[in-house]
């Protein structure tokens, strides 16, 4: 069953993808994004992180993406139909893509990863229950990468600020 | 308090931001002050905790001798940066403040991958320097070419970083644990053939994020644009910072992860040497903008400090274990990119020019600058008696104690290509006549940053022993290779 | 029977209950609005068709029948894929919010337990707020779809004001979080019999109407629709039965949040002293909140863009960051 819904969500995503590289108008690409984000919050699901599901799709689909499309709806560009400097890298370039794609499927294709079980069981964290395993460990094992991350956020607002705010000119210094 | 270089740098971060926010157009005159009295607590507490070897926070963060030379290097390169950008940045932005402040989290950023010994503080630390790098080079807003080489620095670096973390994805998927060491251990213990394969891949796409800090070719092609349009002390901070901290991490990965795989990773990084030399110094030579032409001389530096890791072999007791010419030439590097880029922000401070046509007649019109540049220049080829040539020495000793002639015989070819383009510049500054002969007035604070590069660019040449043993005791953590 | 299956077909019907209810209760939403609006107004609002008490009790079906027969009209230029989807999201995340609301105590008929919310999730707040955000897309996609300006500008509007706003109507909700230590509406519920949630978490409680209405776009937040400036906003060139959608979202919408302002702040289904089922203190509840609603959309005026957004980030946002910082300061000093 779960595993049924599984590849239900495994060809969304994936199909869902293709179309957000494939797509040519900004807003049906954004859409499939948002349609990723959505499937691949089904998988969390089904992994028994209900918790990281929900923050997926709200931080994700709720609110960066609807950014995404705020600034595409803002700017309204047309479909992208290649510029012409592009253009003449465009053979060149699907043939390294392809070599590398066709590259990565030899390797990896038929690598088989190890079934390891990590801490985090089912059973485990229906005994412990997800939302707080996952705040037990963002305040302890991880609590650098989460600090860092907030004042990683401080500097990105600052920053666009710096790049946003109308400019005042030099000379009123 | 073993991260103490790291608070002192966020609270400077933070205090920057608030002292702009509340001070008076008097006060904020103090701001670069205060952000070179966050480097030096910075560099202070490095030396405090000096000769410490701690794995914290579960194993995500090392404190260790190697992390500390990177420290130390970072907080010296953030100090030369402000010091001379307080001229530079006058007149061109009125947001000093925000400057300062986010240049200040670039430092940690560097000092965060030096430590990082986790996947996941690789890509985070990664990630930070690579924002706070963009911000910086779209500084000057009013600027078309500083807002293109950001859009350029930040399209090229998203996908880099893409391709990097589906890398650090694999290699989490097959070892099952973020922890370097840990990663190492089930490396170690494995038999599984997919495993094996995995592991040869997961690094190379790695390589692509680390590759792009580090501006290796193929993944360089940012550099030229950036370095020309970012203002000047970030393209100087750009030139050695993620260049050297790149390293940080390509050496922890190489030594402490992946060391059984050796066989496998040397060709490829002696691949990647090669063509890095060959190309950044074959187009450095067509250049005629010297903040391009130093992008295209820094991309082939790259490709020599490569050539250490590639000759890597911490047996025996050989004064040449290319870890060690890595990072003496990254120490010599620090001090001659530096002092190039500030006698290219000496000239712009008081011309605006950054064409290599415009250095005509340097030597009447700037003779200090002219006489350093030459210095400078002579450090970047390699040629004795500079740092430069200390730096050349171990990796190229490192190249022929491993066997690996070819590529050092390509290297020394690539030094005498790249004595041409430097002698272009030189040529021009001594032999050709200016146009305008007016002297070139150069302000106190850039002529002491001036005189402390050269100085230390020599100093290392003739007194070479406290560099060797810097090197010698950072890269002590690591364990025998091979 | 699978207990699987069981678990399935339970969860169907329960759906359709809630789905029919809510439909029903969208429809007469409409009629109550009116009427409400009409008294504030001193006129007499709708009060012929199926005339009983004085009230128009058909009237809400004989807007459905005209609404359906009206030409569906699709613009030239618009993206028509999109087009149609838009209030069908719209609908869509609107009724997802009810699969999480405990709507009654767990009643034991036949010795098999029922419970009366479509899913016990534990992270249900959080659940929530998610559907809350994907709302916007509803909204979004109709005004761009439709390739007309005053569309565009309404959904570029709504997009900023409810980014904006669902930062402080998920920080107004930390502090209930911090304070019952689950992220389960089941058990908020349960917890409120003695105290409502209220009680501790006043401002909360008034951050998060506010920006509740701002969510849902009513006044004094209805910039997206403004019909002085925009025409009709995001909903300007959709007629007949997708229009009637988009109605349809906004008034599920607004129970919705009074759902969620009664089952977190004011107890849920928990009523004094045993008297009527829990249902029914649950829809008196909501009533009062979208009669409140309803009130304010009689007597406020709307909020100029520039004033929504500062008052957004520079009033709700420190108030909500201020209480949820209060709520853990005195959380930790009462060791809990």
């Amino acid at each position: 069953m779960s595993l049924l819904v599984f590849y239900l969500f495994a060809a969304i995503a994936v199909l869902a993808a293709l179309g957000m590289v494939v797509l040519r108008n900004p807003v049906h690409s954004a859409l499939s994004l948002a349609l990723v984000f959505v499937s691949l919050a089904a998988m969390y699901v089904l992994l028994s992180a209900p918790f990281i599901a929900v923050a997926q799709v709200m931080i994700y689909a709720g609110a960066i993406l609807i950014l995404f499309v705020f600034v595409i709806m803002l700017l309204s560009p047309g479909t992208d139909q290649g510029v012409g400097a592009l253009k003449a890298q465009r053979g060149l370039a699907i043939l390294f893509g392809a070599a590398l794609l066709v590259l990565l499927i030899a390797v990896l294709g038929g690598a088989v990863l190890p079934p390891t079980r990590g801490t985090f069981t089912p059973e485990a964290i229906a005994a412990e229950g997800d939302t707080q395993a996952v705040g037990a460990l963002l305040f302890t094992n991880f609590l650098l990468p989460f600090e860092i991350t907030s004042i990683l956020l401080l500097v990105a607002i600052v920053g666009v600020i710096v790049l946003a705010k109308k400019r005042q000119s030099i000379s009123k210094q | 308090m073993l991260i103490s270089p790291e608070l002192i740098l966020a609270i400077f971060g933070m205090l920057v931001l608030v002292v702009d926010l509340i001070g008076r157009a008097r006060t904020r005159e103090w701001l670069p002050w205060v952000t070179v009295l966050g480097f030096v607590l910075a560099f202070a507490a490095t030396l405090y905790i000096w000769g410490s070897n701690a794995s914290i926070f579960a194993g995500m963060y090392s404190v260790d001798m190697f992390s500390l030379f990177f420290k130390l290097l970072a907080t010296i390169a953030g100090t030369m940066i402000v010091l001379v950008s307080i001229d530079y940045l006058r007149g061109r932005t009125t947001r000093q403040g925000e400057f300062f402040s986010i240049f200040t989290f670039s430092i940690l950023a560097m000092t965060m991958m030096a430590s990082s010994a986790s996947l996941l503080m690789i890509y985070l630390s990664i990630e930070f320097l690579s924002y706070t790098s963009y911000l910086l080079t779209g500084f000057l807003r009013e600027d078309k070419k500083s807002n293109e080489a950001a859009l350029k620095y930040f399209l090229y670096g998203a996908i880099t970083s893409a391709v990097m973390l589906y890398g650090l994805s694999l290699l989490y998927g097959v070892s099952g644990s973020l922890n370097l060491t840990d990663i190492a251990t089930a490396f170690a213990n494995t038999v599984d053939p997919s495993v094996r394969t995995v592991a040869l891949v997961a690094p190379a796409l790695v390589l692509a994020g680390l590759g792009f800090k580090i501006s290796l070719v193929p993944f360089h092609q940012w550099a030229p644009d950036a370095y020309e349009g970012a203002p000047t002390p970030v393209t100087a901070f750009l030139s050695v910072g993620p260049k050297a901290v790149g390293f940080a991490i390509l050496l922890r990965v190489a030594l402490t992860t992946l060391p059984i795989y050796q066989a496998s990773w040397i060709p490829l990084l002696a691949v990647i040497s090669i063509i890095t030399m060959t190309l950044g110094n074959l187009v450095a030579l067509r250049q005629t903008n010297i903040k391009r032409l130093l992008a295209y001389s820094s991309i082939a530096q790259a490709g020599y400090m490569l050539i250490g890791l590639v000759g890597v072999n911490l047996t025996g007791n050989s004064p040449f274990s290319g870890l060690n010419g890595v990072l003496i030439y990254l120490f010599a590097y620090l001090f001659t990119n530096l002092g190039a880029f500030i006698c290219v922000i000496a000239i712009e401070n008081a011309t605006g020019a950054v064409n290599i046509a415009d250095y005509a007649g340097l030597v009447r019109r700037a003779p200090f600058v002219a006489a350093l540049f030459i210095i400078f220049f002579l450090s970047l080829a390699g040629i004795p008696p500079t740092a430069g040539f200390i730096g050349k020495f171990f990796v190229f000793g490192a190249a022929l104690r491993e066997g690996f002639l070819t590529l050092a015989a390509i290297g020394v070819i690539n030094s005498i290509i790249s004595v041409f383009y430097y002698f272009a510049v030189i040529r021009a500054a001594f032999f050709l006549d200016a146009k305008d002969p007016s002297p070139i007035r150069i302000t106190p604070l850039v002529t002491a940053m001036l005189t402390v590069t050269a100085a230390m660019v020599l100093l290392i040449a003739v007194y070479p022993q406290p560099l060797f043993n810097l090197a010698a005791w950072s890269m002590g953590m690591f364990g025998v290779v091979k | 029977m699978d207990p699987l299956a069981l678990v399935i077909i339970e969860a169907l019907i329960k759906s359709i209950v809630v789905i029919i209810v809510l439909l029903t209760g969208f429809a007469y939403l409409t009629l109550m609005e009116r009427m409400v609006v009409a008294r504030i107004q001193v006129r007499v609002g709708p009060n012929r068709v199926g005339r009983v008490f004085g009230i128009a009790a058909l009237q809400p079906i004989a807007d459905a029948i005209k609404m359906i027969f009206k030409e569906d009209f699709i613009p030239a230029n618009a993206d028509k894929l999109i087009y149609v989807l838009a209030p069908g999201i719209a609908v869509g995340t609107a009724l997802l919010a009810w699969a999480v609301i405990p709507l009654n105590p767990p009643l034991t008929i036949f010795g098999y337990t029922i419970n009366f919310e479509i899913a016990n999730v534990n992270v249900a707040v959080l659940y929530l707020l998610a559907i809350g955000s994907l709302s916007i897309y509803g909204i979004v996609l109709g005004g761009w779809s439709a390739n007309n300006k005053y569309s565009l500008l309404g959904a570029l509007r709504s997009t900023a004001q409810m980014v904006s706003y669902e930062v402080s109507l998920g920080l107004s909700l930390v502090g209930v979080l911090m304070v019952s230590g689950t992220l389960s509406l089941t058990q908020i519920v349960q917890q409120q019999s003695m105290i409502w949630n209220v009680v501790w978490q006043p401002l909360g409680f008034v951050i998060y109407l506010v920006c509740a209405l701002a969510e849902i776009n009513r006044v004094p937040f209805d910039l997206p629709e403004a019909e002085t400036e925009l025409v009709a906003g995001y909903q300007t060139e959709y007629s007949s039965l997708k229009f009637a959608l988009f109605y349809m979202a906004e008034y599920i919408n607004m129970l919705t949040i009074s759902a969620i302002a009664s089952t977190v702040f004011l107890g849920g289904y928990q009523g004094p002293f045993g008297i009527l089922p829990g249902v029914h203190w649950l829809l008196i509840k909501m009533l009062i909140f979208i009669f409140i609603f309803m009130w304010i959309r009689g007597t406020l005026p709307r909020f100029r863009y520039d004033q929504l957004m500062r008052f957004g980030w520079q009033v709700l946002l420190p108030l909500a960051l201020a209480n949820t910082f209060v709520t853990a300061v005195v959380l930790v000093l009462l060791g809990k």
